[in-house]
């Protein structure tokens, strides 16, 4: 398996995601590659999907800027965009489609329902409908799922 | 326009595409989530999985600002909920697919708008004022054919001219011509073609555009 | 009172019986015939096998004769739409209708018709037989 050379990378608020950003900097570096990250601001369907989002925009620039230091940090550069949707999923396979990236790796959270391991809604529908690689960074168990106060 | 479609059959799923073509925003709500999956593949992110005959799902959809609701399920007392919850919501406009059409009567009672289940006359009904919808495919046919109705507006190139004189795209025959007052003809060459006609006119699939320009000159509204 | 119920389940039938008893002329109405063995043998009223969505089939119950319609069915928006065939095409004086869900109750009580909800009701009975009448009322 080639080693993906174009990376989507979609963040959150979570230590999964921004490690995923590390990951697809590190693997893309080597390949002198280019790493995309991508923030979705899913819009209910009572606005109209061009709605102007402030805080949920304020906050998507805020991950894309850590994301981008994180790059930094590891001699790398990302470059980025927040994406208004009514599926967080849909969006992502679909800006990976535009993009035409070798890869979307995605952090996913460490979470039990009713006992067993459940992926999550967004990471579920890329996991089956993304038309590239998928790579899952999956936080390790403990950690405290909303991470990166930090910085 | 903001259009739900409740129910995700045939019906509502060529109503969503089409309206989906002319650019307005569409959700089609579709209760069974089998279907409701399947029906994503082609829709993507214009359909919602849950029932619509339920107020929180219509308030889920954003019923609030929807300009019109198009219940369109194979059950005319679902479409009488759906709508009668659109309108308590404020939605300005509710049509009804009705199933019997002996259901027509209490559907007007109700000042609720109805058509009988074909998808072309719903979307006939709702793309009446606009002026990029004259052109309403009506069936494809094997060899790449198309059969579609044309619509001529006032401002036709081709009003006044008759059939000979019109230069249609190669493999385009004008079928039949239904006059403003619902009076078929089958067209000769001359025949007068008038504002208000309703042609049906063979074409191929890729000669649409070319087709419209014809018979109905340069596009105006939502592609310009 | 000429009464014609849509709906012989538990409740329609036991609705029908109290009414027959009191000496009222009543006609239930269901789709299945299997349902009128919840009536007791004492029944006087007519049973009707039909759909009560169904113009033709309310007329051959009665409907044009009927003072009341009650809409008794499982489903909510089969009792909606029967009770407003009665009420718009029909004119019956006393429309009533059960609608399990109180949302849905809520928006068709105003539209011409005596909506209520088992379910409204029912919580609000459980309510004041935990907590007492006080309660309930506050």
């Amino acid at each position: 398996m080639p080693a993906p050379s174009t990376i989507l990378v979609p963040v959150i608020n979570t230590s999964a995601s921004l490690d995923a950003v590390t990951a697809a900097c590190a693997i893309a570096r080597q390949r002198k590659g280019r790493v995309y990250v991508v923030h979705v601001i899913e819009v209910n369907r009572s606005l109209p999907l061009n709605a102007e989002m402030d805080a949920e925009a304020r906050r998507g620039e805020a991950l894309l800027r850590r994301a981008e230091e994180i790059a930094s940090a590891a001699e790398f550069h990302v470059s980025g965009g927040l994406l208004q949707a009514r599926d967080a999923g849909q969006a992502i396979v679909e800006d990976a489609r535009d993009r035409a990236v070798d890869a979307i790796i995605i952090g996913v959270g460490y979470k039990r329902v009713l006992g067993s391991f459940e992926i999550g809604r967004t990471a579920d529908y890329v996991l089956k409908n993304a038309p590239c690689q998928v790579w899952v960074v999956r936080q390790a168990v403990g950690q405290p799922a909303p991470a990166a106060h930090h910085g | 326009m903001y259009i739900i479609v409740a129910g995700g059959g045939k019906v509502g799923f060529y109503l969503a595409e089409e309206l989906l073509n002319s650019n307005h925003e569409v959700l089609v709500i579709e209760r069974d989530p089998a279907r409701a999956r399947a029906i994503t593949e082609e829709l993507t992110d214009a359909v919602m999985s849950g029932d619509s005959c339920e107020a929180t799902t219509l308030d889920l959809a954003g019923v609030a600002r929807a300009d019109l609701v198009a219940a369109v399920t194979g059950d005319d007392e679902d479409n009488l909920v759906i709508c009668e919850i659109a309108r308590n919501r404020g939605v300005p406009r509710t049509i009804a697919r009705i199933n019997n059409p002996k259901n027509e009567l209490l559907f007007k009672k109700r000042g609720i708008e109805t058509t009988i289940s074909a998808t072309q006359a719903i979307l006939g009904q709702i793309e009446q004022e606009l002026p990029t919808h004259e052109m309403i495919p009506l069936l494809q046919l094997h060899s790449g054919l198309e059969l579609v109705e044309v619509r001529l507006p006032e401002t036709a190139p081709v009003a006044g001219r008759s059939v000979r004189d019109v230069l249609l795209p190669p493999e385009s025959l004008v079928a039949l011509i239904v006059d403003p007052g619902g009076v078929p003809r089958i067209p000769s060459g001359e025949t007068r073609l008038n504002a208000g006609d309703a042609l049906v006119v063979v074409t191929r699939r890729e000669s649409m555009d070319k087709l419209r320009e014809a018979l109905i000159g340069a596009i105006h509204g939502l592609d310009t | 009172m000429n009464v014609l119920i849509m709906g012989c389940g538990r409740v329609g039938a036991r609705v029908a019986t109290t009414l027959d008893e009191a000496g009222h002329t009543v006609t239930v109405m269901d789709l299945n015939p299997s349902s009128f063995r919840r009536l007791p043998a004492s029944f006087k009223g007519t049973q009707a096998v039909g759909n009560g969505m169904d113009g033709p089939a309310l007329e051959r119950a009665g409907i044009k004769e009927a003072h009341a319609f009650m809409a008794l069915t499982q489903g909510d928006n089969r009792n909606y739409f029967a009770s407003q065939v009665a009420h718009e095409i029909y004119g019956v004086e006393r429309v009533l209708c059960r609608i399990y869900d109180p949302v849905r109750a809520d928006i068709f009580s105003s539209l011409g018709l005596e909506i209520f909800s088992p379910t409204a009701l029912g919580a609000s009975v459980i309510v004041s037989m935990l907590l007492g009448d006080q309660a309930a009322k506050g």
